[in-house]
């Protein structure tokens, strides 16, 4: 029980002053590179082009990224096929691995911290030594994927413009499924005893407990699981970048590489600003769907 | 006649009095040359540090090695940072231009200078070659250095910003040991009609490239810089000069002109460049300058186009299988002539460094003719020519390659844009040799893009319809 001189700071109404250090820093860090990056995105501000110090230029940039840029709408849509097959393949195989892992958890520990292991390495030796396995010459993968005939005697998955896609796909999968098998497999295993025993009182078969009760009690579980990914697929850059410098051409130049080019290779901040923006503006829409989702849902229990 | 006498004396008075002068002249210059020591001169400096950055690369490793020596002359610590190409350049793009001054002294790639003096990020060398306190007057760069590489690849717009630190250009490497193999020779003769011999034009490198491709050994004709990488741009620039092409119709890397990267000559140079991708590994469309050398130095190819930076890794034994087996030799030559393309790292002076004079006087102790020829025997690439004329250096087997390519070298843009062309042209070449677009569509492509970066300043030659 607060009391004494404590008592009267906070009856005056002193309490919001403790949140001070918090908002300067959310403020500092997160406010205001952003609104600096807004503003930005109205100038003509580049580190490489003499006087180009940060004129204001209107939306030049917005028209130049909207109506004159065919390079960023190719990353985009790259980006788009990216997350959405990752994502896809990630949830149903981490999904099946969940319910695999919830019947017979006590009997699978060791399993369970095994699976784990490719999301605790680090993106980039992640990158390092899928680029050893599938080099086109010694490469472990290559090799044994040429001897049981699914590639030919000169494929190589990284020099391929059609292979190299479906590669980082398979790559981010291996890499990211454990984590959505942990995630899911925590949500199952904290749902309710109740709904169940209920369903198979009056007579639901397995396959519709699944869908009936399983899958509608998970869904903030799923959605959770779903937006953490997405968020994070959408910002895949170590993996790539090290694989295939966004090659061969442009297919797997992914967003954030684009966004890392302009604004790092090229220098141009003010054109730079526009694209980081672009993206936020996309996984901002992301987070919203995910959430109105999750409360949906949340409603709908009620 | 007395009259006569006395202009006569006062000629010889006069005669004397000149030779006099001169003998001054030249005797004060000799006691300013023999009264000037590097210690004296560091003496200020003694104990301050100096950093700098460069690419990760045998000379700047044996730089690294010298630097002690330096300390020790001058009391001046030296700390070399080492990364790799695009890196030693993005690091130093945040340095210039956070102004931190965390370098006293760069060493960068030519492309970038435009950039770094029309953003006065580096500051002209001038007034360190015009303190006699700093300069030291038995060093004559305008006499010891390669002249022409030092004023594309250190000078702007008619300003020394630095000195060179390295001149690099890119030859031909193959395999001498397969050219001399009697077997093999009798079965190129055979089937192309004329002898195995190191390659002269295209159509002799493209010959052995197909002669020297089985799959089923592991082993290929070539191997081509296919990864969407600056590594990418530079190789094909070779293939491009020599077919006849060029980016712009300009004669200095700072002025701006004509497109013409998508003339004729470029079009054909890409497709036979793309041609080669057949006798190459699986892999050459994800290699860059590291993975062919690697290729080469595990007797996987016969023949490719390589960094005369390079060649100091593929003949030494701790390191390649083929040591030993190499021959070195110009690019081939196509209707172009005999040209090669030169690129160079200098060192530059940020405007924001807190010990330029100091960084000045390492900059000229390194480029002595000692330190010189201990760089280009550990895998350097000397800007000073009198270096090449070491007898230990002429035994070294790329040397005559390396000074043949010098001589016909072509510079290349380094206005502030020159990296967004490089940039621009990387991927159009990348799509090309992906099969995305043909050779045509990428340059064209690449001219249009070139040209909406620069406006007016870079009309097309070759418009797109």
């Amino acid at each position: 029980m607060i009391t004494g001189w404590r008592r009267i700071l906070l009856d005056k109404g002193v309490g919001p002053l403790f949140l001070t250090p918090s908002l300067i820093l959310l403020l500092a860090l997160l406010v205001g590179p952003f609104v600096y990056m807004v503003v930005v995105s109205f100038t003509d501000l580049s580190f490489a082009i003499p006087n180009h110090t940060g004129n204001f230029v209107g939306f030049d940039n917005y028209r130049k990224l909207m109506r004159d840029d065919p390079l960023f709408w190719d990353s985009f849509w790259t980006t788009i096929r990216f997350v959405t097959a990752a994502l896809s393949i990630e949830f149903l195989i981490g999904l099946s691995l969940a319910l695999l892992l919830f019947h017979s958890i006590e009997r699978h520990r060791i399993i369970l911290t095994l699976i784990l292991l490719p999301m605790m390495l680090a993106p980039v030796a992640v990158g390092l030594m899928w680029k050893l396995l599938l080099q086109g010459e010694f490469g472990m993968l290559t090799h044994y994927l040429r001897e049981v005939g699914i590639f030919g005697a000169q494929t190589a998955p990284l020099s391929s413009y059609t292979l190299v896609l479906p590669t980082m796909i398979l790559i981010d999968v291996w890499e990211w499924t454990p984590f959505v098998t942990l995630v899911l497999l925590a949500g199952l295993l904290s749902l309710p005893r109740e709904p169940y025993e209920a369903a198979i009182i009056d007579g639901a078969g397995p396959i519709r407990v699944f869908f009936d009760v399983t899958l509608p009690l998970l869904r903030p579980i799923i959605a959770l699981v779903l937006l953490l990914r997405g968020i994070d697929a959408f910002k895949e850059f170590d993996k790539v970048w090290i694989l295939t410098g966004g090659g061969p051409g442009s297919a797997t130049e992914l967003l954030s590489i684009y966004t890392w080019r302009i604004n790092f290779r090229n220098w141009d901040f003010g054109y730079g600003a526009v694209v980081a923006l672009m993206v936020y503006l996309v996984v901002l829409i992301l987070c919203s769907l995910f959430y109105k989702a999750m409360n949906l849902q949340q409603g709908g229990a009620k | 006649m007395r009259g006569h006498e006395s202009v006569h004396a006062r000629h010889k008075v006069s005669r004397i009095w000149l030779s006099l002068t001169l003998a001054l002249l030249i005797l004060a210059g000799a006691q300013q040359a023999l009264c000037w020591s590097l210690k004296e001169a560091a003496e200020p400096y003694r104990g301050v540090t100096i950093r700098t950055i460069g690419e990760a690369l045998p000379p700047l490793e044996a730089l690294d090695k010298l630097k002690d020596k330096f300390t020790k002359e001058t009391g001046i610590e030296v700390i070399i940072e080492q990364y790799a190409h695009e890196e030693a350049v993005d690091k130093v793009m945040l340095d210039l231009n956070s102004r931190t001054g965390r370098y006293d002294f760069i060493i960068q790639p030519h492309r970038e200078l435009g950039r770094f003096v029309e953003n006065n990020h580096v500051v002209p060398i001038t007034q360190f070659v015009e303190n006699p306190k700093l300069k030291d007057p038995n060093f004559h760069p305008e006499k010891e250095l390669y002249t022409n590489l030092w004023k594309e690849i250190s000078w702007y717009k008619g300003k020394p910003y630095g000195y060179p630190f390295t001149a690099i250009t890119m030859f031909l490497w193959y395999r001498q040991d397969m050219v001399n193999d009697p077997k093999e020779k009798e079965g190129f003769k055979a089937k192309y009609g004329y002898e195995l011999k190191e390659p002269e034009d295209w159509q002799q490198y493209h010959d052995m490239a197909e002669w020297f491709t089985r799959p089923d050994k592991g082993f290929f004709g070539t191997a081509i810089q296919g990864k969407r990488h600056v590594a990418l741009w530079y190789e094909w620039l070779n293939f491009l000069y020599s077919f006849g092409g060029d980016v712009f119709e300009t004669s200095k890397g700072y002025e701006y002109g004509p497109i013409i990267v998508n003339s004729p000559e470029a079009v054909e140079s890409l497709d036979y460049y793309k041609g080669l991708i057949k006798y190459s590994p699986s892999d050459t469309l994800n290699y860059d300058w590291d993975g062919v050398m690697a290729a080469m130095q595990q007797a996987r190819i016969f023949e490719c186009i390589m960094w005369n930076d390079a060649t100091y890794a593929v003949e030494d034994p701790k390191q390649s299988t083929v040591a030993g087996k190499m021959g070195f030799g110009m690019v081939p030559q196509g209707k172009g002539g005999k040209v090669g393309q030169v690129e160079g790292w200098s060192y530059l002076i940020p405007t924001g460094s807190k010990q330029k004079e100091a960084a000045f006087l390492f900059m000229q102790w390194a480029l002595q003719y000692d330190q010189q020829l201990f760089q280009q025997l550990n895998g350097g690439a000397s800007p000073r020519p009198d270096v090449y004329a070491n007898p230990e250096v002429q035994k070294l087997a790329y040397t005559k390659a390396a000074l043949q390519t010098m001589e016909v070298a072509k510079p290349k843009a380094t206005f502030p844009e020159s990296p967004q062309v490089t940039d621009i042209l990387v991927l159009a070449l990348s799509d090309a040799l992906s099969g995305q677009k043909t050779s045509k569509e990428s340059l064209d492509w690449a001219a249009v893009e070139i040209h909406k970066l620069l406006g007016d300043r870079a009309p097309m030659k070759y418009p797109v319809k």
